[in-house]
């Protein structure tokens, strides 16, 4: 899966909305950095073959992608 | 009881209502956009429906932009001493309420910033021609009620956002009176800031208000703190809906008002309006031929009027009115409704009137029954005088 950071509660909920009318299922949690941290936002998580169109959808609607990453374990 | 002070709050709540908040108590009590735990997520989640419930209703593309707050004054603060903190001045109407005087009096260092319109009801083209003639180089907003919470005199709003669009200029309407209960569309209103009362025609639980922001005019943060975004930056978060909520949401509450919107888009404001206005109109015809009643507006038609309707019995003082009224288990409010400017506009200073308004409970046996009350008073009212 990879994990697209977003600032905000709001952006990932208007994320995961837009990504599910897309056909992309995303699910919302808490942002983890690598280094287990918490930058203090939220992520989508998205298959990783729909990553790429998920960062372009999101990025469409004007909502700041703050970073992406694979999940640990994928392959 | 008949309650016809819906323009203060609405009651009774509808049902779907009353158990989104006890849904919201029991199943969604985390602090919503702060943890990541299932319930957390789950109260955001919540959360966000009602903003996209607020931006389908209202014709709002970003449910980004719609911001929570206590009530509609709080949303209006925002919003006026947002876009004066720099000065220049506002065109208002002659019908505003106090939560546009009182703001833009406090911002009035020197001599009024605003600059009064007076409304010609009935006559659009007067009342947008009165906006005109208040425009000034110095103009830097238009903000109007879109109806008079005493009087329901209807401004037009539409033509009112295309004089700002032709200026340049934000235009903010308060939308306390009616909200749910005539129809707004931000987008072809040309409306940049909507200020609404949770509590009144979204039948929402008081507490409740919302500010909805379109387009690209910019607020400052009104109250900065805790977001549960950003956390390592000591400054607000720019991004919508943060910079303008901080601090723990009242989840319970907006659930609730997410429930009255979806009632009022199932009953859609177009039918509640007609509804509503139909029962005003009723009242209108059984009292304007009563001997001191008096009236001070037309028939409150909807093409020309929220469905408010405001009068007084001669002989006796407003409060002494809705006293009586209440005896007979009539509940409305009487005095200034805190809009002078609205009482002074229709010559009803300082006595004030009586305002009646319905909501979508109200029935027609209940405004037969005010009618009915409402004459008894007035020939008592004369054989007051009399004796």
């Amino acid at each position: 899966m990879t994990i697209l950071n977003v600032s905000s509660i709001t952006n990932a909920m208007r994320g995961k909305n837009l990504l599910e009318q897309n056909g992309i299922h995303a699910t919302v949690s808490r942002a983890m950095e690598e280094d287990g941290s918490n930058g203090c936002g939220y992520s989508l998580r998205v298959p990783d073959s729909q990553a790429d169109r998920a960062e372009q959808l999101i990025r469409s609607i004007r909502i700041p992608i703050r970073g992406k990453r694979m999940e640990a374990g994928s392959p | 009881m008949i309650y016809l002070d819906n323009a203060a709050t609405t009651w009774p709540k509808p049902l779907p209502v009353v158990r989104a908040m006890d849904e919201a108590l029991r199943r969604y009590g985390a602090n919503p956009g702060r943890g990541g735990h299932s319930m957390g997520l789950a109260a955001s989640q919540e959360v966000y429906r009602c903003r996209e419930t607020a931006a389908r209703l209202f014709h709002l593309s970003d449910p980004s932009g719609v911001i929570f707050t206590l009530n509609c004054t709080m949303a209006l603060n925002m919003v006026l001493k947002g876009l004066l903190r720099t000065g220049g001045r506002a065109v208002v109407s002659s019908l505003e309420h106090n939560a546009v005087m009182r703001p833009l009096n406090a911002l009035s260092t020197s001599g009024p910033i605003y600059d009064v319109a007076r409304v010609a009801e009935g006559d659009d083209d007067a009342t947008v021609e009165a906006f005109r003639r208040c425009i000034r180089p110095s103009t830097r907003v238009i903000v109007c009620t879109h109806a008079s919470n005493v009087f329901g005199t209807r401004l037009p709003i539409r033509r009112l956002g295309q004089l700002a669009r032709e200026y340049g200029l934000p235009f903010v309407v308060d939308a306390a009176q009616t909200g749910g209960v005539l129809p707004i569309d931000m987008e072809e209103d040309n409306i940049h800031f909507l200020c609404l009362a949770g509590h009144k025609g979204l039948y929402g639980p008081m507490g409740t208000g919302m500010l909805l922001c379109r387009g690209s005019y910019w607020l400052p943060p009104f109250i900065e703190g805790g977001t549960g975004s950003r956390s390592l930056e000591l400054v607000q978060p720019s991004d919508l809906p943060d910079r303008l909520e901080s601090g723990t949401p009242n989840t319970p509450g907006i659930c609730g008002l997410r429930a009255g919107m979806e009632l009022v888009l199932s009953r859609s404001p177009q039918r509640i309006a007609r509804q509503e206005s139909a029962l005003m109109c009723r009242l209108y015809r059984r009292v304007k031929e009563v001997p001191r009643i008096r009236l001070y507006t037309g028939m409150p038609e909807l093409e020309r009027s929220a469905p408010v309707l405001s009068l007084n019995v001669e002989g006796y003082g407003s409060e002494k009115t809705a006293a009586l009224l209440n005896r007979q288990g009539i509940a409305v409010r009487a005095g200034l409704h805190c809009a002078p400017c609205a009482h002074q506009h229709y010559g009803t200073l300082p006595g004030g009137t009586v305002r009646f308004a319905p909501s979508l409970f109200t029935t027609e046996a209940e405004i037969d029954r005010v009618g009915d009350v409402l004459e008894q008073l007035a020939k008592n009212s004369e054989k007051s005088l009399q004796s």
